[in-house]
This record gives structure tokens, C-alpha cells and sequence, in this order.
């Protein structure tokens, strides 16, 4: 049932597609690749194309992007709009840069309303489609069996102990917002990064990669003293230091300049996008290498600034990630066959 | 026939060690694999009626078996992960076609299930890399709920794959299907839920000695429980259960203090972890436990020591931190100052605080928290213009997203007697919150209403606050508030209890009743309302109730201060005799609030009649600066 429905939203979506190619073809300075406009899967070119990415990156990081007339963003909303599931996704794919650059020019006080506009309409598909819901899981109880468990002497008191499941908030419930206010500013980011999330798989890598970036920026905190971490090494640690404080002065006052406030309404999606970035891709992918790196570094920079925030739930959540870098470097790989120059039979 | 196959597979297996990849994968190609298979099959069935345990067809089956699965990690070497991934199916399918009825006991300790294991594992591995995740999914599922006679490492490592599987590679899973519905058992309904399933199985067998410690493992799990908010406890539970020695003990209390969510237990914890004969200087603990300290009056000079030693400790090395040190350190001298009960004392404290901070933001000009903090402490020092500076940076750095930072900004402007400004921050604010966020704010702009004698426009204020108020009560429970105002939510009772001090001041009694009856509700009997109660008569010329009302107030609680400046001020009216009494109580309140301007008026008083003109100059004068200083709620 499913494949057919599918191939009914592609052929439905490919009009779509071939239109939103035809309306970006007008806003871009250059012409948008021919790979892309004579494709036989226009949504999935528009997803996958670097060339025409990098065209759209380029045009969202102007100065003057992010404003109410802006073309490029009333292309992005218009095409989040036509509610097809792979135009979507071309939305969300430039979500990294549009919420980073968004976010940088809050304190500038420049027009923003066509990045809003866009992150609105992403908000309130994601406040539909849960329904207003929050998310919730059961946390297990061991004391239950389970698929993967069974128990030998289940408990006798069924009702009174405490063995009902733990149930814990992921994503708070959603208000429809119809601007957006300061004080939600953070909530409406954060939802469209669970929603990005959740279609992760389906991004390139260098939509993650952007978002690695980004990450770096908004710590605004230099990661580079947790390369080794949990292990110091004092005295290579003092002579990085010295390092910095020589030649990379200049380079931390650039980079502290986007520095955000982060908190858990963004930092977790944060987390979970940045967790799939270095556990959950294939790292023998020669695409993935850059990739990876990249999202240690940003894991390494948000764990500086838990640090300065003193913030005890985002420095244990990042702290094991940057454990689980240190682990994944000692990794053995238990399907090889032993090491052994003696011939078995 | 069957003896060129094996020597095939051999020389496939040695060409595999010595890493020549494509040549191995030529061998194996030239295997017939599915007539070996055949064979196989028909020896395992003849073996079933004949003889036992016999080294002959096992060792030809585990030759055949291994090649196929070299083959497949040859094909996974060069890169072609989708026939390797449709080859290590062909192994399993293999093993289930040779035995049909499970694998021989005989065979669990040979190469043979070696490389079943082996098998096992890579499957889902391979589907993965190769995108397939349905499939990696159900060859998981296939993994850990068919009895393949895997030992227990083997499981264990299987299970850590797969929760690492549902927990990073962001692909959604359906949840698994449960063939038998046994009452109370638990069923993951999702990615998150299966996997914190799984490794806290994997934890208890840690824990029983049946798989050997992975790290990672619990590594994870924090990372997992993290990610559902509150479900510190369930983690702290997990750390407890862990056999002692695994985690190294001031690590475990370490993270035990990270997901604490009581003060005193993060901080007994942290003090072990800090202990001389452990590791005094670890820095992450230093912040942590002056952090919780700077958060209780009471604890704040224990927390400038552990500050200090976090700067110490940045002197050699941490350089990095050495601004969030001093932070931290200004905040606890901050902290320590508002419950010093020498003046002397409090304002030495107060300028150890604002030195430590703006120190820190010298090192850390762009830390939009540290502004913030900075402003506070200028503002608590009186420092009002650069507070409004400080005050006014962050809610730009911020976008104006939060809210602590708008309210600051108005509080400063009613301290400088700016009510109208204030007011206009107030409604900028209200602007950028949405409805149901907006009470606090609410109840400042009723006050600051009050302040410019705008009665009724704060009458007006009040009753949308009472109607937020109601309709939060209504959907309570359906609608989750977010963050920012959890900790902040204005009651009910306080704004009856402000409604009625409102209408008291008007003279309305009737009003200030009903709003006083309402607040007894909530809260039947307590300080405040006794106070205003006390105010009403006090108005109406009934003074001996006042007093009566007053004293009950502070039967109540013996430290509340507005009550104790009623009853001064009324024992001042009463002649000479009562003067003692009435410089008892105000001295008093002022040890308790020594900012409060209505007590030094009184007092001012006090020392007038008593003679004392100069005491009564200096009181009069302390109340009138503060009065051009005095914000509208406390900083």
C-alpha cells in the first residue's frame, strides 16, 4: 500500500517540483543547474544538488536575506507550502543556515520577518501534525518483562510499588504562535529542529555539515582544550594554550561573535542531531569524514560552554558524547577474524 | 568435488589474512555455495538419525559457512555493502537450512558458531551502512529474538549495536511486535523507548557479572536520559546499581551530583569528590558546587571558598575558565551579601561581588548571563545607571528573549522613579510573551500603575491578571507551560492580596474585603493578609485592632518585617513611654531589611521625638535616598 502511495505523491509532486524549479530559476543570479532542471525527480535534484545548494546557501547568508520581500524566503515558504513530503524536505535542508543566520542577526536589529515567516511555517506543520500533543515516553522498569527480558520472580505487590513506567516530557505541547515573539523565539527554533531531526536521514551532508558549523558558532566557546578529554594532559593542554594566546587571538574574537543563549529547547534537539553526527552515520564514507570531525569540534565547543554555564544537565549529556568520541577511536571490530599466523582446518 | 571446495575455501580465507581482498573474493565466487549448502543439509539430516558428534561434516560446514562470510567482508572491504549485506543473509539462511531444529549443543563451542556469531552481528551492521534500515531493524530484531546459541558477550554486544542504532541513526522504527500480550509487560513504542530498554538490560548484566563491563554502554544512557528531561533520577538509580570499582568512585559522584536535582545531596557528593585525599582540584567539581552554593544565602560563604579555589586552580592551568571562576565567585559574594547582617560587612561582600564580575566580563565581554548578573549586582549596590546600561545590553544581546532580562530593565526605571518608562518596557514586553506566559509581567505593570497613582487603570491591570490566572487553572494540566516562567508563576493569592491593598488604599473597604476573603481561601491564615487586614483598620481609625492584627501577623511568622514597621509606627504615635518599643521594632526590620525606606522614615521619627536630632537627620536622609532608589519589586 505504501509504495503505491508514494508513487501517487511523486507524480503529484513532480508539477510541484518542476514549478518551485521554475520560480527559483527567476530569483537566483545564476541559472539553476541543468542536472537539476531536467531531472526526471526534480524534489529529490532540488535535495541532493551541491551546486544548487550552494547557490541558495550563498544567497540566505546576504546581508539583506532575511527581510519581509525577500524572494528566496517567500520561495522557501511557498514551497514548504505546497505540503508535499519531499518539497518539505528541501525546506528543512536549508533550515541549518536559515535558523543560524537568523540567529546572528538578532542583536543587529535587522528585518527578519522572511526567515519568520519561513520558521513559522515549519512550526505550525509540526503543531498540526502532533496536535498540539506533547511527546512523551515510558521510560522501562526493569521489574516488567519485556521482548528483550524476562523476569523469574515477578513482583507480588503489582499495585502498590512503584513499578509503573517512568513517563518523561521530550517535547513539551505546542501553542499555535502567529508571530514570532521574543520569548518563543527559542521554543519555535527548537520544534523545527525536532522536525529536522526526525528527517534526518534524508539530509545531505552538507546541510549537517552547515549545522555542525553553526553549532560551533552559537557556544562562541573554544573546544579545542577537550580534544583528549576525559584525559588532561596538563602540559600539552599549557602548551596549546600558549599557542592561543599567541596566534589565535584574533581567531577566537571572530568566532565568539555569534555566541547565543542555548537553552534546553534548543540544546536538546541540538544534542540529538549532533549525536546522530558522529554515532550515527557511516564513518567508512569517505563523505562522512568531514562531517564527523566537524561534529566532534561542535560537541567539543558546546561542552566549553556548558562548562561556563555551569549547566549540570547539558554537561552530562555532552560530556558523554565527547566520552563516546574517546571510545570510538579504541574501538575493536568483533567481526574480523582473529589475528593468527596459525592455519585451522 | 567436496574435498576441491574446502581446499578452495581454505586458500579464499588465506588470501583474505594476508589482505589481498579481490583475490579472496575471486576464490570464493568459484565456491558452488548452495549445492555445499545442499550437502550440508543432508549430512545434518542424516547425522540426526545416525551418529553423534562427529568431526567430519562440522568441520565441512564451518569451511563452507566461513567462506560465505569472508566473502561478505571482502565484498563490505570493497565497498559493495549491499551484496555483502545480501551475503551475510545468505549464511544465516544457511544455518537455518543445516539445522532446522536449532543448532546442536555440540556445535556451541566450535568455530563453527564462531563465525555464526560473527555472522550475526554484521548483518544488521550492513544494512545499516547500506542504507537499508528496515532491514537493518528486522535482522536486529532477528539477532536478539531467535536463539542462535550466541554467548553472552556476543549478545550483549549485539544489543549495545542496536540501542546505539535506534538512539543515533535517526531513522524512526517501528515498534517491535509483541506475538503474546502478557499482561504488564513492557513495550517500547519507539526509538528512544527500545533503546534505553536495551541498555538498561545490557546494565543489569553488568551488574549480575553476565557480560563484561562496556563503557559505553552507560555512556549512552546518560546521553539518552538526558535527552527526556527529569529523568535524572532513573539515571542516578542506574550509576547506584553499578558494581563498585567499574567507575571510578569520584567520576560516579561526580555525575551522581550532575543529575541530582536536590542542593544538599549534589553538594555532600561534590564535597567527597573534592576531598583532599581525592581530586580537590578538579575544576568541573570546584564550579559545580560553588554554582549550588551561590544559590542559598546560607551556603554562599561556603561557596566563595570553593570559587576561590576554582581561581586558584586557573592560575596553572583551565586559563579558559578562569572567567566563569570568577563568576561564579561573584555571584556567592553576591549572594552572601543579601543575608550579612553587619552593614559593614554587607558592603565589603557587595564590592567583592561586583569586583569578581567585572573582572569576569573583561574576560568574557560577549557572555550575555554575565551581563545580565552584572546588572543585578549594580543595581543591588544602587549603581542604577550602570545597571540600566548593563541591562539594556543584554536584552539586546538577547533579542529581548527573556524575560528576567525585561523585567530587570523596568525595575531599574521604577527605582530611578521612571514609572511612565517603565511602564512602556513593560508593555514592549507583554508584546514579545505570549498570553500565557504574561502574568509576572502583568502584576509589574499593576504595581507600577499603583506608583504613578493610576487606581484605576491598575484595577484594570488586576483583573486580566485574575482572568489569566483563571484560565490557567481551567486547562491546568492539558497545557505544559515552557521554561521561562515554571518558577515564575504569579498565584492567585498574591494578586488578591495586592487587589485588596489596592482597594484598602482607596478607601473601598467593602472591596478590599471580598479580595481579602478570596485570598483567605487560598491561603487561610497568614502574615501578609493579617498585614493588610491590619492596614484596613488602621485607615478606618481603628487602631487598637490594627495593633491587635498586626501582632497576630507576627505570631505567624516573627520575622515579617512590614508588620513589625506597622506596629513601630503606631507605638511612635503613642507619646514617649512607647519610643523604646517602637525604635525596637523598627531597628529590627531594618537588621532584617536594612533597604527599607519606610522603616527609616519611622525611625527617623522615632528619633525626633526622642531628641536625638541628628540620629533622626541621618535616618530621614538614609529613607529619602533610598526612596530615589527603590524599584518597585525586589531586584
Amino acid at each position: 500500500m505504501s509504495t503505491e502511495q508514494q508513487r501517487v505523491s511523486w507524480s503529484d509532486s513532480f508539477s510541484d517540483a518542476q514549478t518551485a524549479i521554475q520560480s527559483l530559476s527567476t530569483i537566483l543570479s545564476s541559472s539553476v543547474p541543468p542536472t537539476v532542471s531536467s531531472s526526471d525527480s526534480p524534489a529529490s535534484a532540488l535535495l541532493n544538488d551541491p551546486q544548487l545548494a550552494s547557490q541558495i546557501s550563498h544567497h540566505l547568508r546576504q546581508p539583506d536575506s532575511g527581510s519581509g520581500d525577500n524572494q528566496l524566503c517567500r520561495w522557501l515558504y511557498d514551497t514548504f507550502h505546497t505540503s508535499k513530503h519531499d518539497l518539505q524536505l528541501v525546506v528543512l535542508r536549508f533550515l541549518p543556515i536559515l535558523a543560524g543566520v537568523y540567529l546572528s542577526r538578532i542583536p543587529l536589529r535587522k528585518p527578519l520577518a522572511g526567515f519568520e515567516a519561513v520558521l513559522l511555517a515549519i512550526y505550525a506543520h509540526e503543531t498540526a501534525s502532533r496536535n498540539g500533543q506533547p511527546i512523551t515516553v515510558n521510560i522501562a522498569d526493569l521489574s516488567h518483562p519485556s521482548v528483550y527480558h524476562e523476569i523469574k520472580h515477578p513482583p507480588y505487590k503489582t499495585t502498590a510499588t512503584s513499578t509503573e513506567p517512568n513517563p518523561a516530557v521530550i517535547s513539551p505541547g505546542l501553542e499555535p504562535q502567529g508571530t514570532i515573539r521574543a520569548t518563543k523565539r527559542a521554543r519555535i527554533i527548537g520544534v523545527a529542529l525536532e522536525l529536522y531531526y526526525s528527517k534526518i536521514v534524508e539530509m545531505p551532508v552538507q546541510s549537517k555539515l552547515d549545522f555542525c558549523e553553526f553549532c560551533i558558532v552559537w557556544a562562541g566557546e573554544d573546544g579545542e582544550f577537550y580534544k583528549d578529554y576525559p584525559d588532561y594532559d596538563d602540559n600539552k593542554r599549557r602548551e596549546e594554550e600558549d599557542d592561543h594566546i599567541e596566534g589565535g587571538e584574533k581567531k577566537m574574537k571572530e568566532k565568539k561573535e555569534g555566541r547565543i543563549l542555548l537553552p534546553w529547547e534548543m540544546m536538546q534537539p541540538i544534542l540529538r542531531i549532533l549525536g546522530h553526527c558522529v554515532m550515527g552515520i557511516n564513518k567508512n564514507d569517505e563523505k562522512n569524514k568531514d562531517l564527523h570531525e566537524t561534529a566532534c569540534c561542535a560537541i567539543r565547543s558546546l561542552y566549553a560552554r556548558a562548562l561556563h554555564d555551569i549547566n549540570p544537565k547539558a554537561i552530562l549529556a555532552v560530556g558523554s558524547l565527547l566520552k563516546l568520541i574517546k571510545y570510538q577511536k579504541t574501538c575493536v571490530d568483533h567481526t574480523e577474524l582473529p589475528h593468527t599466523k596459525v592455519i585451522h582446518l | 568435488m567436496k574435498k576441491q571446495q574446502e581446499a578452495q575455501a581454505l586458500i579464499g580465507r588465506l588470501e583474505y589474512q594476508r589482505g589481498n581482498v579481490e583475490a579472496a573474493l575471486k576464490v570464493f565466487e568459484g565456491i558452488d555455495i548452495p549445492a555445499a549448502i545442499e550437502r550440508l543439509q543432508s549430512i545434518s539430516n542424516d547425522k540426526k538419525s545416525g551418529s553423534h558428534s562427529e568431526s567430519g561434516p562440522q568441520q565441512g560446514a564451518n569451511l563452507v559457512l566461513e567462506a560465505i562470510y569472508l566473502k561478505t567482508k571482502s565484498l563490505q572491504k570493497l565497498n559493495r555493502v549491499n551484496d555483502a549485506a545480501e551475503e551475510c543473509k545468505k549464511v544465516l539462511d544457511a544455518v537455518e537450512k543445516i539445522f532446522p531444529h536449532g543448532i546442536p549443543d555440540a556445535f556451541v563451542e566450535t568455530k563453527l558458531q564462531e563465525t555464526i556469531s560473527r555472522a550475526v552481528q554484521l548483518l544488521p551492521q550492513l544494512w545499516a551502512e547500506a542504507g537499508c534500515y528496515q532491514e537493518a531493524v528486522s535482522s536486529y530484531r532477528r539477532a536478539l529474538l531467535t536463539q542462535w546459541n550466541l554467548d553472552n558477550e556476543c549478545c550483549a554486544r549485539i544489543q549495545t549495536n542496536f540501542a546505539v542504532f535506534l538512539l543515533y541513526s535517526g531513522v524512526q522504527v517501528d515498534p517491535p511486535a509483541t506475538s503474546t500480550q502478557i499482561d504488564r509487560t513492557y513495550v517500547p513504542k519507539n526509538n528512544l523507548e527500545e533503546a534505553i530498554l536495551l541498555l538498561m538490560i545490557l546494565m543489569r548484566k553488568f551488574s549480575l557479572g553476565k557480560a563484561k563491563w562496556d563503557p559505553t554502554v552507560v555512556e549512552h544512557l546518560t546521553f539518552a536520559l538526558s535527552i527526556c528531561s527529569l529523568q535524572s533520577t532513573v539515571l542516578a538509580k542506574q550509576l547506584e546499581e553499578v558494581i563498585p570499582g567499574v567507575i571510578h568512585r569520584v567520576q560516579l559522584w561526580k555525575t551522581l551530583a550532575l543529575c541530582c536535582n536536590q542542593r544538599a545531596t549534589a553538594l555532600d557528593l561534590l564535597k567527597k569528590a573534592l576531598h583532599k585525599h581525592e581530586k580537590p582540584d578538579d575544576i568541573t567539581s570546584l564550579l559545580l558546587a560553588a554554582k549550588l552554593c551561590s544559590e542559598d544565602g546560607f551556603l554562599a560563604a561556603q561557596g566563595t571558598e570553593y570559587a576561590q579555589r576554582a581561581v586558584d586552580d586557573c592560575k596553572n592551568r583551565n586559563q579558559d575558565l578562569k572567567g566563569v571562576c570568577l563568576r561564579v565567585s561573584g555571584l556567592c559574594y553576591g549572594k552572601q551579601a543579601i543575608v550579612s547582617s553587619s552593614d559593614y560587612e554587607r558592603s565589603r561582600l557587595q564590592s567583592e561581588a561586583l569586583k569578581s564580575l567585572e573582572e569576569a566580563i573583561d574576560l568574557e565581554p560577549d557572555n550575555s548571563d554575565l551581563v545580565f548578573e552584572l546588572a543585578i549586582q549594580y543595581a543591588m549596590h544602587r549603581d542604577l545607571n550602570n545597571a540600566l546600561r548593563l541591562s539594556k545590553q543584554y536584552i539586546d544581546a538577547t533579542g529581548g528573549s527573556m524575560l528576567k532580562g525585561w523585567r530587570l530593565l523596568a525595575l531599574i526605571l521604577s527605582a530611578q522613579q521612571r514609572f511612565q518608562e517603565a511602564e512602556v518596557v513593560t508593555s514592549a514586553a507583554l508584546d514579545e510573551t505570549a498570553k500565557w506566559d504574561q502574568g509576572p509581567l502583568l502584576r509589574l505593570k499593576a504595581k507600577l500603575r499603583i506608583a504613578q497613582s493610576r487606581h484605576m487603570d491598575a484595577i484594570e491591570t488586576y483583573r486580566q491578571l485574575l482572568a489569566l490566572i483563571q484560565a490557567q487553572k481551567k486547562s491546568y494540566g492539558s497545557v505544559q507551560t515552557t521554561n521561562q516562567v515554571e518558577d515564575d508563576r504569579v498565584n492567585e493569592y498574591e494578586v488578591w492580596q495586592g487587589l485588596a491593598n489596592l482597594y484598602s488604599s482607596l478607601s473601598r473597604w467593602k472591596d478590599a474585603e471580598i479580595c481579602l476573603e478570596k485570598a483567605r481561601e487560598i491561603i487561610e491564615c497568614s502574615s501578609e493578609t493579617l498585614h493588610v487586614e491590619g492596614t484596613i483598620y488602621q485607615r478606618r481609625g481603628e487602631i487598637d485592632e490594627a495593633l491587635a492584627t498586626y501582632v497576630n501577623s507576627l505570631l505567624l511568622e516573627a520575622s515579617y518585617v512590614p508588620s513589625k514597621i506597622s506596629i513601630g509606627a503606631i507605638m511612635s504615635d503613642r507619646g514617649l513611654p512607647m519610643l523604646p518599643v517602637a525604635r525596637t521594632m523598627l531597628s529590627d526590620a531594618l537588621r532584617l531589611e536594612p533597604t527599607n525606606r519606610m522603616a527609616w522614615l519611622h525611625l527617623g521619627h522615632v528619633h525626633k521625638l526622642d531628641g536625638r536630632l541628628s540620629d533622626a537627620i541621618d535616618s530621614f536622609q538614609a529613607a529619602s535616598m533610598l526612596e530615589e532608589s527603590d524599584p518597585i519589586e525586589s531586584f
